[in-house]
């Protein structure tokens, strides 16, 4: 309410408006005399005035002499007319051409010609994106050249995709980007995408080099929107999602469980558990409480939910204050399935946030800016008490397991934990409840210096961050029983308590933040006939401090601290030779003094050969660039801070000198963690080769960078001591080394056909990282070790497929982990010492992260109609696959069986059991059922490695936007509604469950795919 | 504030006066803060660090006291199988419990005795005596900055740290073999892994470092015992009682001259066993033993002869059979005034404290703690008692103990009959094997034969402070249907260690606790029969250079010396000593002193590793148990006193039992490092 007064007042306060004179009119047309409907037509330097052509293009406005006209419409240039004396003004309105002198990047030293860019940057147009749900990590995979992203839940609220930029250069405890809001580091998850004005990728050393030892992962840069001069503009948006889930794992219901249960044992030559009568049984559903036949999946899980999204800015000013003001709602519900009966309170997962942001321009002096700005968010998560055995209990519990309920009201469940009955567990057990609340509030005061010399500039920026999150965990449980398998003489249940019962108790949590960020710089920018000069010199400070609950330790309340200097200077001669240096002098207070601040220098170059004389005879290539940068970043997140300190306590031993009767006791003291004060950052070497074409009028756009990155001094604690040594903490160490090569690229063609704008646009970014030095200990085998391989790479026995006969097994090599026979996996001997046993594990498979990811779509609009496609990719990753209902049996009841499993043509029947030798097929997908485990077949190997690529349908939008003139009769500027699909659809090898979720047992919430109508109106 | 500022937004001064304020703000903070800024020490400044632990008292005492802890747990000599597994895993003791589970189930006992145990089993005595060393050097290294200490004192603390240092490199040689000795400082882990490789260093230099530090550590520390607040802090003959044990095995067959072990070298190939023999080495045990005897502080311990009963403690004394020589003569001459079974039973019980007992030289006190006072009586009390029925004693080593005139137990045939009252056949109870009659007063205060009496005198309920046990089948502590797996294998039980008064075992009924007893380390029995078994090993006269430099010792094969230190053991047991002819055969005193060994120092983590010293476990450790027929009824008593073989306590000795494993996990870490013969490696 404060904050609405406060708008109206400045709106008035802006509006002291002047005498108005004269009224002009006019017509204002398009390059083909058409007339233009719905121009928008201002008055500069005086908020809130304003009006727009009329479906004749005609237009009146009422302003004094001498002012000027502001004349725009999307897609065409903004023309100013000064007014003069005329009452008569017609205007000719030119489209925008996307001349490549006025495309520009966002850098770390603000925004910046892209002709004259030199280094590797991703400039995303944000209004390409298509963010499912509302959380803009899950759009970037696929969309932004340069990140590797992946989702790996799709449970509301923590279904934020993992990403990182150019992939994973390091196996140190930081690997994520450095993430700058408006000049400040801050999370981006929780943003409203609406407030989003630019969003950059800073890739390279020379990008990064201003942020010192935090850039070392690259740096994403978020400006969110400004208010304009002009007239208010209101933006409205509500769309709602129908969401389902995009694959769910598949199991074999009770009847086809217990024969399997049956082959399980014996062809193993064990009992069958189910006499044909008892099969029967489950078949007919004839004694749900001995032989039970439930759907846990279709019991706890919704078939679909809802999301909800809406929001509503405005922005406007005049020409001393701006403003743009934005709130935005969001809800997404769960897919669990909750009890009607319970009124007090919901199970069910799901999420709501609120955003508001609020950013106020003021101009003090004409050369003076001051901006304000306040954002933030209020954010509740809920879960099911138990809510994180979901997953775990859905594979874990079969059909055959408990019933619901037992007939006379008795509550069942198989254990407890994760064995608690599946509907209990997600209904029954109380709920968690989650507050997050976060207020960022920033002021930048901007003074430019023309005075002292032309196209200086000083900036000095403060923010304060607040950020605090609760949590409090109602929980309960019933007393649960499980049954014996037969009944008692007179035919009752014989019930054996599982668990006592637990009212309703209570814990709960806190955490808070606080960061101080101060921030000042110098800029200059001249252009001297042909010579671009630019320079930057920053220094900033920063503070961030946990203030609840930081316990007895007193690292944890030791804010932390950063510090730099930084500069840049660039030069650019008539826009073709480019070079730049960048430097970070970067300080932080995690380690001991003289070790605290770091030197990370990057030069960079570029020769638009475009802009050559002699090559300007080429008409169709507007742009041709390569540029190079070279440079050193670092990264001071070690994961854990003062590692350079040492720490002595007492052990919590004692020691008696004395007798009992005259004891003379000491605590033990002794060192707890062992210094290594050399400690300092990790550092990379990043070396960067790019190339720009731009062809046919930007027709067709194009850039590829060539990346290698050297990590060093990777930061890990040393755990291969030998006990000779003494000490007894593993000391702390810089000695890792990586190396990571790649590329990313990015092309777009546009073209209009007719009435029809067509656009295709594709990414790609790949990446091989190789462990050069990490602590491990001697390794006779080299393939044993982790260097020379992925960070993460998958290790395990490769296997050769299933044992043909028993003449096979003994022409092998024996196998050592326990008894095996035909049907069963057969590994290779990789060390050919006659035995299959540890030494055999080799490097198989990439890791469980994708190092390609890709996008392709294509989007054409046609008079008010658009459409949009859009498909991602990702490869060159691998999984192994395990779990209770991957291995079927190998935890005895415990555990689905996978449809997969349960179809005969996938696994190996033995023909005794099948009647017909071609079911020993030794290639089949699983081995020879075993009941109970199976310590040969159930462990890593090619044999249950998975290939983790995919191709998903991203993102499929029709959208329909009503005419201006009709809109303009409704005082609408514009009107747009739209149906978008996500997730639609996905091409991939894993069958199971959703391939991106890398998961390797199947607990884990998929990701949503949605369905979503929306509606977007701009007054 | 807005308006005024729009108001003068014209005015050149006023837009001065902003950019001066943005400076001049920026210059502030860039002149102030950027060196404090990031200075976070000062949060640290009252944290400890090695400085101040040095500079005070307390600390520095507090720092000692960890560098003690090592002396525990798996580094300790007596106390549960949990902690001293080498004490039952030899040819005297052995240990049943569950069949099944458990790191120290029956089934993993016979892993043991099968050599089936591998080189990852029981390896946490490696790592803790290490870490016991780098505490120890850094002591060493520190305590001079001590601020608060006298000079007096800091001399005193440092000769301990060297003590422990010495001490945990023994524990390791006797456990290892020959093992890297690490730089004196320590090493420093922040050097790459392939300099923190270290090779074995041969047992001659192992045993010349550790003997040497000993040496230094004695010059310093005090000879005169400690007050009770400071027993466990070794004196001057702790250090010097620990230098003639660790020359002593040095001097055995297993490390002199042995080329069985040809085999054991470091990773160039050296040999780490001395191949050729050195008598010179047997010298330096005897002198080195001669020095703590020479001292004059240490005497065995006994309690007086007393005719009338002190309780259940101290019954009256049972006088041994008429010896002319010995009956009527006041101790160490003959056993006239001392009752010979108290004087043993009470060193171990807890009845004699550390302090005031002339006999122990070395001890961990109360720090073995539960394990010692409550675990230990507790598995070896029956089950009946709510104890866990679990250690015993092989038949071996009852065969072992003398009859009560000296004489050798007779075998074939054994006594028949039992007893048929409660005083024909003190202090047999009725009902009892006459095997067990007429034996010397060492048996009954070690051995809990089947009809002993067991006290618990320290409950309320006088009807159930004493009762008579048997290990008959079907009986509640023999084998039978309740609880299958708790009994006593051989039918014999342990009383060493065990208080009349102790009732803490599984449950405790009310009133009942144990009595804290004394662990005995190093006590003045174990120097007199270093020195006589040594002695005995001498051709010819040596002179041996003190520890402390000054003079020689003069050491030979001397009957009257070696009978005068054994006599005094056998004495205090009430038998008499050997006659001339033994001392006139080395081969037949070897053999009377290593019996001698295995009887006085029973279950005090001797008998495992002489056996391995002296090359007698492959014969002594593969012949098989023997002990009482556990399937016989009461109404069979006369079978089940007739020996069987137990299969359940199977034996085997193979060479690579001499040694322990070194665990595979160091063999990897330290690369240069190099296995015991018969183990394996890595790869």
């Amino acid at each position: 309410m404060r904050k609405l007064l406060i708008i109206i007042f400045l709106s008035f306060w802006i509006s002291n408006l002047l005498a108005q004179d004269v009224i002009v009119t006019g017509i204002v047309t398009d390059p083909t005399n058409a007339p233009m409907p719905a121009v928008s037509i201002t008055i500069k330097d005086q908020a809130g005035l304003g009006t727009s052509s009329n479906a004749e293009g005609k237009y009146q406005i009422k302003t004094d002499a001498y002012s000027i006209l502001v004349f725009s419409f999307v897609g065409y240039k903004t023309q100013e007319i000064k007014v003069g004396q005329k009452s008569l003004v017609n205007v000719t309105m030119q489209p925008a051409d996307s001349s490549i002198m006025d495309q520009v990047v966002i850098t770390a030293t603000g925004i910046k010609k892209k002709i004259t860019n030199t280094g590797a940057i991703t400039t995303v147009n944000i209004g390409d994106i298509r963010v499912p749900g509302a959380n803009i990590t899950n759009a970037l995979a696929g969309n932004v050249a340069g990140i590797i992203a992946m989702q790996t839940s799709g449970e509301p609220g923590f279904n934020n995709s993992q990403f990182w930029i150019r992939g994973m250069s390091t196996f140190g405890a930081n690997q994520g980007a450095l993430i700058m809001v408006d000049g400040f580091e801050r999370p981006f998850n929780e943003i409203n995408i609406e407030d989003i004005e630019s969003f950059s990728v800073l890739k390279d050393a020379s990008a990064t080099a201003l942020y010192g030892s935090k850039g070392a992962n690259g740096v994403i840069l978020i400006t969110t929107k400004n208010g304009k001069a002009g007239r208010i503009a209101i933006d409205g948006r509500v769309q709602v999602g129908y969401v389902t889930r995009t694959r769910t794992p598949e199991y074999v219901d009770g009847y086809e469980y217990a024969k399997l249960v049956n082959e399980a044992l014996t062809t193993r030559n064990r009992e069958p558990l189910y006499s044909p009568n008892e099969l029967e049984i489950i078949r007919n559903n004839l004694d749900p409480d001995l032989y039970p036949n439930v759907d846990w999946m279709n019991l706890m899980l919704r078939p679909y939910t809802n999301n909800v999204n809406a929001s509503l800015n405005f922005k406007g000013g005049g020409s001393t204050a701006r403003y743009f003001v934005s709130t935005a709602y969001y809800n997404e519900g769960g897919m669990y399935e909750s009890d009607a009966s319970l009124k007090e309170y919901k199970t069910n997962a799901n999420r709501e946030r609120w955003n508001y942001r609020t950013n106020f321009d003021f101009d003090i002096t004409k050369t003076t800016l001051l901006r304000l700005g306040v954002a933030g968010f209020l954010e509740k998560k809920n879960s099911p008490g138990l809510g994180h055995f979901i997953w775990e209990s859905l594979v874990g519990t079969n059909p055959t397991a408990t019933p619901v309920l037992y007939s006379n009201g008795l509550v069942p469940a198989y254990g407890t934990g994760a064995q608690t009955n599946p509907w209990v567990l997600s209904t029954q057990t109380g709920y968690k409840e989650f507050w997050q609340n976060n207020i960022n509030t920033n002021v930048n005061l901007e003074q430019r210096l023309d005075f002292i010399t032309k196209g200086l500039r000083a900036v000095a920026r403060v923010a304060f961050d607040a950020d605090s999150r609760n949590e409090i965990f109602r929980q309960k449980w019933p007393e649960q029983f499980n049954v014996e398998k037969r009944r008692d003489r007179n035919g009752n249940l014989v019930f054996v308590r599982k668990s006592t019962e637990s009212l309703m108790f209570q814990t709960s949590a806190a955490s808070g933040t606080r960061i101080l960020e101060l921030n000042g710089e110098l800029v200059y920018n001249r252009n001297f006939s042909g010579h671009n000069v630019d320079a930057l010199v920053r220094y900033f400070r920063r503070e961030s401090r946990s203030s609840v609950n930081v316990g007895t330790d007193i690292a944890n309340g030791i804010p932390n601290r950063n510090l730099s200097f930084s500069g840049h200077t660039g030069y650019a001669f008539r826009n073709k030779y480019l070079a730049a240096f960048d430097f970070g002098y970067t300080g932080s207070e995690n380690f001991r003094v003289g070790k605290q601040f770091g030197f990370f220098p990057a030069v960079s170059g570029g020769w638009v050969i475009s802009e050559e004389n002699w090559f300007r005879k080429i008409a169709w290539l507007d742009l041709l660039k390569v540029r190079y940068s070279h440079g050193w970043v670092g990264n001071d997140n070690l994961g854990r801070r003062f590692a350079y300190l040492s720490t002595i306590a007492t052990s919590g031993s004692t020691f008696n000198f004395g007798d009992l009767v005259n004891p003379n006791t000491f605590a033990a003291l002794g060192y707890t963690q062992v210094a290594s004060d050399e400690l300092t950052w990790e550092t990379g070497v990043k070396k960067d080769l790019g190339l720009e074409i731009n062809i046919l009028k930007n027709m067709f756009t194009f850039y590829m960078d060539l990346f290698e990155e050297t990590r060093d001094d990777i930061f890990i604690q040393r755990n291969f001591l030998p006990a000779i040594v003494g000490v007894t903490s593993a000391p702390f160490a810089n000695v890792g080394k990586t190396l990571n090569r790649g590329f990313d690229g990015n092309f777009s063609f546009r073209k209009r056909l007719g009435q029809v704008d067509f656009t295709v646009r594709g990414n790609i970014t790949y990446y091989k990282n190789e462990i050069v030095e990490r602590d491990e200990q001697y390794n006779y085998y080299p393939y044993r070790s982790q260097e020379g391989f992925r960070i993460d790479q998958r290790r395990g026995l490769i296997a050769e497929g299933l044992f043909k006969d028993y003449e096979e097994i003994r022409n092998s090599p024996r196998q050592t982990y326990g008894s095996y026979m035909p049907g069963d996996i057969k590994y290779r001997d990789v060390n050919g010492d006659g035995i299959i046993n540890d030494d055999d594990i080799v490097p198989i498979g990439a890791s469980n992260r994708p190092a390609l990811i890709y996008g392709l779509g294509t989007s054409a609009s046609w008079k008010g109609i658009d459409f949009n496609i859009h498909f991602q990719g990702a490869g060159r990753s691998a999984y192994f696959i395990d779990g209770p209902s991957v291995y079927p049996f190998t935890a005895g009841s415990w555990g689905n069986i996978l449809t997969e499993a349960g179809n005969p043509a996938n696994r190996w029947i033995s023909s005794a059991i099948s009647g017909d030798p071609a079911t020993e097929n030794p290639d089949a997908k699983y081995p020879r059922l075993s009941y109970g485990g199976n310590a040969n077949n159930y462990r890593p190997s090619t044999y249950w490695l998975r290939d983790g690529q995919y191709l998903r349908l991203k993102t499929l939008e029709l959208g329909y936007s009503f005419p201006k003139l009709q809109l303009q009769k409704l005082h609408l500027s514009v009107a747009r509604i739209y149906a978008v699909g996500q997730n639609l659809f996905v091409w991939d090898k894993l069958k199971i469950w959703d391939p991106e979720l890398a998961n390797g047992n199947g607990m884990a919430y998929p990701p949503a795919r949605t369905v979503t109508v929306g509606l977007n109106i701009t007054l | 504030m807005l308006g005024k500022l729009f108001q003068t937004s014209k005015n050149k001064e006023m837009k001065k006066s902003i950019l001066g304020i943005i400076i001049s703000l920026l210059m502030l903070q860039f002149v102030t803060s950027c060196k404090k800024y990031l200075d976070m020490e000062h949060f640290f400044k009252d944290r400890q660090n090695i400085d101040t632990v040095f500079a005070r008292r307390d600390y520095t005492e507090q720092w000692l006291a960890d560098v003690y802890t090592h002396l525990r747990g798996p580094n300790s000599d007596v106390g549960n199988k949990n902690d001293v597994l080498s004490n039952f895993l030899s040819d005297d003791m052995f240990f049943g419990d569950r069949i099944k589970d458990g790191r120290f189930s029956n089934s993993e006992y016979k892993n043991f005795k099968n050599g089936d145990y591998n080189e990852a089993n029981w390896q946490e005595s490696w790592a803790s005596c290490y870490q016991g060393i780098r505490k120890a050097s850094i002591f060493i290294d520190n305590v001079d900055k001590n601020r608060q200490m006298t000079p007096d004192e800091i001399i005193d603390r440092k000769a301990q740290a060297r003590f422990l240092r010495a001490y945990y490199y023994w524990l390791l040689i006797r456990k290892y073999g020959p093992v890297p000795l690490v730089p004196e400082h320590g090493l420093d882990y922040t050097e790459s892994y392939s300099d923190l490789s270290l090779p074995r260093n041969t047992h001659d230099e192992c045993v010349d470092f550790i003997t040497s530090e000993l040496a230094l550590a004695a010059k310093d520390l005090p000879a005169s015992l400690r007050d009770s607040r400071n027993l466990v802090r070794p004196t001057r003959g702790a250090a010097l009682a620990a230098r003639a044990k660790v020359y002593l095995y040095a001097a055995s067959p297993l490390y002199n001259g042995n080329a069985d072990m040809a085999d054991l070298v470091d990773d160039k190939g050296r040999q780490l066993i001395a191949q050729q023999y050195n008598e010179e080495k047997w010298a330096r045990a005897a002198a080195a033993a001669k020095e703590v005897i020479d001292m004059g502080i240490y005497k065995l311990y006994t309690y007086p002869y007393h005719a009338e009963s002190q309780g259940p403690d101290y019954p009256p004394t049972i006088v041994p059979p008429f010896n002319a020589k010995y009956s009527n003569a006041n101790y160490p001459n003959g056993w006239k005034d001392i009752d010979p079974m108290e004087s043993y039973r009470a060193l171990f019980n807890g009845n004699v404290p550390f302090l005031g007992n002339p006999e122990i030289i070395f001890s961990r006190v109360t720090e073995i703690g539960s394990q010692l006072t409550t675990d230990l009586p507790m598995h070896q009390a029956p089950y009946s008692l709510n104890g866990w029925n679990t250690y015993g004693l092989t038949q071996k080593q009852v065969d072992a103990y003398a009859m009560n005139d000296g004489s050798d137990v007779p075998l074939n045939p054994r006594v028949s009959g039992f007893t048929a009252n409660n005083t024909s056949h003190l202090p047999l109870p009725a009902n009892v094997s006459l095997q067990y009659a007429n034996r010397e007063p060492r048996f009954y205060a070690s051995v809990a034969y089947s009809g002993s009496i067991w006290y618990r005198t320290s409950i309320n309920l006088i009807s159930e402070r004493e009762k008579q046990i048997f290990y008959y089948r079907g009986l509640a502590d023999g084998k039978q249907p309740a609880s299958p797996e708790f009994y006593i294998r051989t039918g014999i039980g342990i009383k060493k260690y065990v208080n009349t008064l102790d009732a803490a075992f599984r449950s405790t009924p009310e009133g009942g606790y144990n009595v804290p007893k004394t662990e005995p380390a190093i006590r003045y029995a174990e120097i007199l029969l270093i020195y006589a078994e040594a002695m005995n090993e001498l051709s010819s006269a040596y002179n041996v250079p003190a520890y402390d430099g000054n003079g020689s010792i003069s050491v030979s094969r001397n009957v009257s010396e070696m009978s005068k230190a054994i006599s005094q053991i056998r004495i205090r047991g009430g038998i008499p000593d050997h006659e001339p002819a033994i001392y006139a055969s080395r081969e037949a005193l070897r053999k009377s002193i290593k019996r001698e060994w295995q009887i006085e120092f029973l279950a005090e983590n001797h008998r495992y590793f002489d056996l391995r010293r002296w090359k007698d476990a492959p014969v002594e450790e593969a012949t098989p148990v023997m002990g009482c027929n556990m399937d016989m009824t009461a109404n069979q008593r006369d079978l089940f006193h007739t020996p069987v073989i137990i299969a359940s306590l199977p034996t085997i000795f193979v060479k690579k039992m001499y040694l322990w494993p070194i665990p595979h996990e160091e063999l990897r870490r330290n690369v240069r490092l190099t296995q015991n013969p018969g183990w394996t490696n890595p790869y």
